[in-house]
């Protein structure tokens, strides 16, 4: 044997002790892994974790890498490895040739010699096992046996977790979603608009924020399905109103074309959004509530059908106009006030109400045309100040007067979009509309 | 010294055969103690002084004096006593008178020989005590203003009873110190005490030949003083040495610097005694009791509880666990 052989001896069982050790901390490192991957699953058995066997995969790949920069990090040195080989019955005489063969002289030569020399007779001393105890390599089976099968294991829990999971998911899309529309209102061109408009679109952007929340702290489907029925009236209300004061700023002209446009673009997205978003994920809910629909009756937007109407014009004609909202169908009940025959099929609400009715009342006013009546005077958008007269047939009628319906319907409107704007608790929700319903 | 040269360095071979042949020598004047043979041999390859402790009778004289024939070196044996004077030990200035007129010549004391046996050295006072140190630690003499160099080899086997304390002078540390080993020389067994029982009361006495002079003996010293050790094992050594200080409950003072000189020393020493060229764990775990015993000294917790210095160095060298 050479003084190269005898280096390479020496590389050769460095190469052996460094793959020994990697196995050794690849053991032990997957032990923790497994151990920790068994926590997770055994976790999700209890709480719900959607993620537990993403979390236990991760955990053995970090073991992985554990193993690996440890290994990296502990790799044996060529002197270490010297020294294990001498921890073989050598007596220390290879570290110390090791260490020494670069150096001159005749003792130190000596002492390679007889270390080579007692190298080449005993070399098969050398036993360096390159895999952990079977006992060790037993019990991490064991425990990924048991990480497998707690993770097949299905639960009531890994259910509910995977349904939280999904409702999370959808509450952030339509987060993000709802976070685009915001932006969107805000990009409007402020400056070009009046005050009350301004006020008008600062109301969106708050209604479609609470939105938001809601859908953030959406824990449930139940949860979920309240906050979409929330943001479908918004969505509603919202595209009426930007419609009409797209429609007002176009005949005022006092605003850019551009900013006018930009409206009546956000207004017919936020209508289809709203025919979406009930087709998408309510189309189970929106069948049922098509017989109590309570939500239609606000259907003051619905006059929008052409997106050319005033919707706001509809609440003062509560039950007239009003049955064309009717998107959750509630026109069934309000069948008093209108046809609103479209709206019960849970869709976006095209119908329009023509207003009549064979109820007794006090006074009803039925307007022939709300959108290009001359008579209409106003603000579109200001419902409080909003005013009319109406002639016909040589009767006329001052705006001040008002029936007992019509009082009826502006605090069922109010209430509702009291209830849009998540002014109410949920709880209390159901109760307002159920009330409101009794009247009609 | 040509005969034990060849070329500038000893052959390596050849010295660990005659020094194994003078080892097996010295065994046939001294039955049983191989123990004590290998250390005072290692004190001799290394050029230390061997402090022996242990019950009068043990042959320790008979000891030196075998040696001494092995390696064919002069012996001076000094019985220390409370009235012996550093003069006794060393020498001194006496006044001749001749022809020419007097003088004063310097007239050599015991000291002046290869092998001293200081028998019973805790008797004598300090100040005689002191005597020895400059011989044991220099190899010279100062008598007046005249240094005197003693003769190559000088080593000193001093004994000491320890029971016996009354009348007694304790060595000081610093004496202490200068010994390379102190040996702990136990009663022999039966078997042995058989065999030196046939051998000192039977008709005829061993015959000891002379294995190696002098010039061989430092000629092996020379080699043993280039054996390699690699690095680990240094550190270990010194590891051990630094573990005698390092906030040991037992220890009051922990070994000197010449403490891992001299364990070097040894370790080197028994490597070749085993014919290898290079310094293992094991000859620095082995050497490390005689080396470090003498050189710590204990803490009262240590002496209450009953523990040794032995004890103590055994733990050490359990918490330095080697590969």
């Amino acid at each position: 044997m050479e003084q190269s052989d005898f280096v390479k001896g020496i590389q050769s069982c460095r190469r052996r002790l460094n793959m020994a050790g990697f196995f050794r901390y690849l053991v032990s490192a997957l032990g923790i892994g497994a151990g920790v991957g068994i926590v997770f699953q055994a976790a999700s058995f209890v709480i719900p974790v959607y993620y537990a066997g993403l979390y236990a995969v991760l955990a053995l790949f970090l073991a992985l890498l554990t193993a690996l920069a440890a290994a990296y990090a502990k790799r044996i040195s060529m002197e270490q490895a010297a020294l294990v080989m001498d921890s073989f019955g050598f007596d220390e005489r290879i570290v110390t040739a090791y260490g020494n063969l670069d150096k001159e002289g005749a003792l130190i030569a000596l002492q390679r010699a007889d270390a080579i020399r007692q190298l080449q007779m005993h070399q098969d001393k050398i036993r360096i096992v390159l895999l952990p105890s079977w006992k060790k390599i037993g019990s991490l089976m064991g425990l990924i046996v048991v990480l497998l099968v707690l993770a097949l294991l299905p639960s009531e829990m890994k259910e509910h977790a995977r349904e939280l999971h999904s409702v999370k998911e959808e509450a952030k899309e339509k987060t993000e979603e709802i976070e685009e529309l915001v932006e969107a209102l805000e990009q409007l061109g402020q400056e070009e608009l009046t005050p009350e408009q301004q006020a008008v679109l600062q109301e969106m952007i708050e209604s479609l924020q609470a939105s938001q929340s809601e859908y953030q702290q959406a824990s449930s489907n139940e949860m979920l399905q309240a906050a979409a029925e929330k943001l479908n009236y918004r969505y509603e209300n919202m595209g009426s109103q930007l419609a009409g004061l797209a429609q007002s700023l176009q005949n005022g002209a006092t605003v850019s074309p551009v900013t006018a446009e930009s409206m009546q673009a956000l207004s017919n997205k936020m209508q289809e959004m709203s025919g979406a978003q009930l087709a998408k994920g309510n189309s189970g809910q929106s069948g049922s509530n098509s017989g109590n629909g309570q939500n239609g009756q606000n259907g003051q937007s619905g006059s929008n059908e052409n997106n050319s109407g005033n919707g706001q014009s509809g609440q003062n004609g509560n039950g007239g106009q009003n049955g064309q909202g009717g998107q959750n169908g509630q026109n069934g009940q309000s069948g008093n006030h209108g046809n609103g025959g479209s709206g019960q099929n849970g869709e976006s609400g095209n119908g329009r109400g023509t207003g009549t009715s064979d109820a007794p009342h006090d006074y009803v006013s039925i307007p022939n045309d709300i959108a290009d009546s001359g008579n209409l005077t106003g603000n579109a958008v200001d419902h409080d100040a909003s005013g009319y007269f109406h002639a016909q047939n040589g009767l006329s009628w001052e705006g001040t007067h008002m029936s007992y319906e019509a009082v009826i319907g502006s605090y069922e409107q109010n209430a509702y979009e009291g209830i849009a704007a998540g002014k109410y608790p949920s709880g209390m929700e159901e109760i307002i509309k159920e009330y409101f319903s009794n009247f009609n | 010294m040509s005969e034990w040269v060849n070329g500038g360095l000893p052959d390596p071979a050849y010295m660990a055969q005659r020094i194994a042949a003078c080892e097996q020598e010295i065994q046939k004047g001294i039955i049983g103690q191989r123990e004590i043979i290998r250390q005072v041999m290692l004190a001799m390859l290394t050029g230390g002084n061997v402090l022996l402790e242990g019950m009068p009778g043990l042959g320790k004289t008979r000891l030196v004096s075998t040696i001494s024939k092995v390696f064919d070196l002069s012996f001076k044996r000094i019985q220390f006593t409370p009235d012996l004077m550093p003069s006794d030990v060393t020498g001194t200035n006496i006044i001749i008178k001749n022809e020419q007129g007097s003088a004063f010549s310097f007239e050599r004391g015991p000291i002046f020989a290869n092998l001293i046996l200081a028998d019973e050295i805790n008797r004598a006072t300090p100040k005689t005590q002191s005597a020895l140190l400059e011989a044991m630690q220099e190899h010279t003499v100062t008598v007046g203003n005249d240094s005197h160099a003693l003769a190559e080899p000088f080593f000193v086997l001093a004994t000491q009873n320890p029971i016996e304390n009354e009348g007694t002078y304790p060595l000081p540390e610093a004496q202490l110190d200068r010994f390379m080993f102190k040996i702990l020389v136990h009663f022999p067994s039966r078997e042995e005490l058989k065999g030196i029982v046939a051998l000192t009361e039977g008709s005829q006495e061993p015959v000891i030949t002379k294995q190696m002079d002098s010039d061989g003996l430092m000629a092996a010293r020379a080699l043993v003083n280039q054996i390699p050790i690699a690095d680990a094992v240094m550190d270990y050594l010194l590891n051990i040495v630094m573990d005698t200080h390092a906030g040991n409950p037992y220890i009051k003072e922990g070994a000197s610097p010449r403490a891992a000189q001299a364990l070097i020393r040894a370790s080197r020493a028994k490597a070749f005694l085993e014919g290898r060229f290079n310094v293992s764990f094991q000859d620095v775990k082995e050497t490390a009791f005689p080396v470090l015993r003498h050189r710590i000294i204990l803490s009262f917790d240590a002496v209450s509880e009953g523990i040794s210095e032995d004890d103590v160095i055994e733990k050490i060298l359990e918490e330095n666990a080697i590969l």
